[in-house]
This record gives C-alpha cells, structure tokens and sequence, in this order.
C-alpha cells in the first residue's frame, strides 16, 4: 500500500529546473515557461514506475518537436541530425532523472523502473487504478512539455487487476 | 589515466563524457562500458584507473559491481554517478569503498569538485 506522497507539485517544479539547468537550457536562455494547463496536448511520452514504500509513475510527455529538441541539446548535436533512437533515448533519460529524483524523496523501501518510451502522446496511456497527484505544465520555446506524478490508489493491492 | 564510465543508458554515457570534456577531464583515456556485468569484466581486463559507474543497471547493479570488485581484491578508485540517491543507498557505497557519490542531473562544476582531487 502506498503512503501518502511527500513530494509536491513545487518539489517537482525544482527537479525539473534543475534538468533544464543542467541539460537542456544551461544557458538560461530558453525556460520551460508555465502554462498550468495539465490538459495540453503531447505526441510523445516516457515514464517509470516506482514501487514499494510509494506506487506510482512518474510520466515525461512532450510535443515531437521539443522530444527533438531536448534530445539535441542532450546531446550536443543539432536538431536535424537527431535519430528516433536519440529522441527516445533522451526521453527515457529524463522519465528517469525526475524519477530518480523522485524516488529520493520517498521514505526508504522504494524500487525504480526502468524506463518506458512510448512515441504516440501520453493520452494514449492507461495507468490503472492511478490518479494524477500532481504535474509541471509549460511550454518550451513554444512546445508543450509536461511531468507529472500519478499516484496508485490506496486499495490497490499488489498483483491484484 | 584510463576512465570506466559504466551506464545502461547511451545518452548518459554521451552526457558523462561530455561532462567530464566540459570539466577540463577530456585527455584521460574514456572507455565505456553498457551493463554491470560489463563494468565488472572491463574493470578487470582494462585496468581503469577510475570507474564512473551508474547504480541502477541491468545484469549486475553498480553497487554490486564494487563488491565484487573489492571481494575479488581490485582496489580500483570507484564511485557512482546516478539518478537515484537515498541515505541507504549512499551508506551502503561507503561500506563498500565507493569514494563519491554523484546525483544526476549534475554540473561540469561538480565534476571538477569531485575529481580534480583525484584526478589532478
């Protein structure tokens, strides 16, 4: 059974500087800008789940362009030489990053997935028995980018469908 | 020297270098390694002077790695670079002789920090 989740939506909002900090905007050029909306449209998605002393996910969900994007200033190249390989490389990576961060918050006893890449939008997602808890919600350098945290409801044993 | 970056994932590897390049560290010889298992088997067919090494990997964790390592008498400088970091986990890396312990997302600064000392 889940605790009650001890990272907020402003905790999440300070993991996800730090990325666009440390990888996808070190110039401090190009923020990811708030929309609060957390029903903005994506094309891509990544996610990892975390069990144990908290159960949930932890989903990245983008546009295909910002996915592109962020894969490049990953990985220092430029936009157009980017591969499908490198977006759903980078977008694991960041599913795992807020993930990690995430599972630093929880109380001991939390295991980490691997991460999932889905290239299709996050509304194509069914995590069941989950309700979103909480989300960071913007747009960077015009395209939508979202985190958010989706928490499996209490009554949801373990194994059981 | 010769550096093992051992991570499951490519573009973490890519971003270590990178890093590690931005923190003025680019003339050490950088080898790569993509699971446990690997870093385990490189670490000793390669004779790194340092192993960079992520936690959570597939075929063998990274933490397991360094036991075996340090079971197998390798005295091999080695410390973690990671997304994941909670106060056991870090116990658990001292125990075992990890010298540092990174969080991922991480500065070229903080890897001057971390390695000028033990890179010079």
């Amino acid at each position: 059974m889940s605790v009650e989740v001890e990272v907020n939506e402003n905790d999440l909002a300070e993991m996800v500087e730090q990325v666009w900090e440390s990888y996808l905007d070190p110039e401090g050029i190009s923020p990811l800008i708030p929309t609060y909306d957390e029903n903005q449209p994506s094309e891509v998605h990544s996610s990892v789940s975390i069990t144990g002393s908290w159960t949930g996910h932890i989903v990245y969900a983008s546009s295909t362009s910002a996915a592109r994007r962020a894969a490049a200033a990953f990985l220092a190249m430029e936009m157009d030489e980017v591969s499908e390989e490198d977006v759903s490389d980078v977008l694991g990576e960041l599913a795992n990053i807020v993930g990690g961060n995430v599972k630093a918050m929880l109380p001991p006893g939390a295991l980490l997935s691997l991460p999932q890449v889905v290239l299709a939008p996050e509304s194509t997602a069914r995590f069941p028995n989950t309700q979103r808890i909480s989300g960071v919600y913007g747009v960077w350098d015009g395209e939508p980018v979202s985190i958010s945290m989706w928490q499996s409801r209490g009554d949801n044993k373990e194994g059981a469908e | 020297m010769k550096i093992l970056i051992a991570d499951d994932s490519r573009v973490m590897r890519q971003i270590v270098v990178r890093t590690l390049r931005q923190a003025g560290f680019g003339d050490h010889e950088l080898i790569e390694a993509a699971d446990g298992k690997q870093a385990f088997e490189m670490t000793k067919s390669e004779n790194p002077d340092l192993v960079l090494s992520d936690w959570n990997m597939p075929e063998m964790t990274g933490i397991e790695v360094l036991r075996q390592l340090r079971a197998a008498g390798n005295d091999v400088k080695f410390g973690f670079v990671t997304s994941e970091s909670t106060p056991e986990m870090k116990d658990q890396a001292d125990a075992a002789g990890a010298l540092f312990f990174i969080v991922k997302p991480f500065s070229a600064e903080r890897f001057d920090e971390v390695f000028a000392p033990i890179l010079g």
